[in-house]
């Protein structure tokens, strides 16, 4: 990722990347991905229409959180080294949490009192 | 005032301490120091990362289960003040916190338990195999009284003793 940059020291040729830091700072957490990963499938919404995104938003990739303009773009994705890596790692244990950090600094679970109503 | 975990390290992030960041789900992620930071940035998995508690406990390097734990715990409800109890507290405080670090210490002695024996038969291989690097083949050849014969004596004993020649 990045694409063509010419070495930063010469001040005129400099590119932004701006895809690059867009990727960056929209990329969804590894949680977030697992979380709607687990989610049943009736639960799980159609794909909205949005004209901004590549192919109106229908075609998107659930593990990388990528559209694509077609099914063909994106089963060529689906091929792929990145792809296939994130598809693993999704399939192991959950990713790391606050709760994780607190259990291993030898809190135990929190205690958020008895149930006041009873639903 | 709450005493927060840090999420990367699981050390405890005292006021005025750290950084905090807050994902566009609202979902809270507190550091310790930039270390912490740098690391989250970089996309790291804390349960890869060795120095974290979370590899610790994941790989048996720290005590796990154990009833000295179940003390410290987010309490999302507020507690009646009551002076008794308080007093209570502060006393239990340094005797638990006392018996944690007694039974750490087993754990820790437990885990390093053979040990000695591999470091004592490692360091005896290495100075069988590197003999040569403090005298040379040609040299032992000439005077045989050098050091081989005292080491032909000393394997059997105690392998401690062992250790001498490579200290001249």
């Amino acid at each position: 990722m990045g694409g063509k940059c010419p070495h930063r020291s010469v001040k005129k040729r400099r590119y932004s990347h701006k895809t690059a830091r867009r990727t960056k700072f929209l990329h969804k957490g590894d949680d977030m991905v697992y979380d709607e990963l687990k989610m049943p499938d009736e639960e799980k919404k159609p794909l909205p229409l949005d004209e901004d995104l590549p192919g109106m938003g229908q075609y998107y990739c659930l593990h990388c959180d990528r559209y694509f303009s077609n099914v063909a773009v994106r089963d060529e994705h689906f091929r792929t080294k990145r792809h296939k890596k994130i598809v693993k790692r999704m399939m192991g244990p959950a990713p790391h949490t606050q709760l994780d950090a607190e259990l291993a600094a030898g809190m135990g679970m929190p205690d958020n009192g008895p149930k006041l109503m009873s639903m | 005032m709450r005493l927060e975990k840090c999420w990367f390290c699981s050390s405890t992030v005292y006021p005025g301490h750290g950084i905090q960041f807050v994902r566009n789900d609202a979902k809270i992620f507190r550091f310790c120091r930039s270390k912490c930071h740098k690391n989250f940035k970089m996309k790291r998995n804390p349960r890869k990362v060795k120095w974290t508690k979370a590899y610790r406990r994941l790989h048996g390097k720290d005590m796990t289960q154990d009833s000295t734990f179940e003390f410290e715990r987010k309490r999302n409800r507020p507690e009646r003040y009551d002076r008794n109890l308080a007093e209570d507290v502060l006393k239990a405080i340094p005797k638990i916190d006392k018996i944690r670090v007694r039974r750490e210490e087993k754990h820790h002695k437990n885990r390093m338990k053979g040990n000695k024996a591999k470091l004592l038969k490692e360091a005896a291989r290495e100075l069988e195999q590197g003999i040569n690097l403090v005298k040379p083949p040609s040299v032992l050849q000439k005077d045989p009284s050098l050091t081989l014969p005292q080491i032909k004596v000393l394997v059997p004993q105690q392998q401690t003793e062992e250790n001498r020649p490579m200290e001249e």
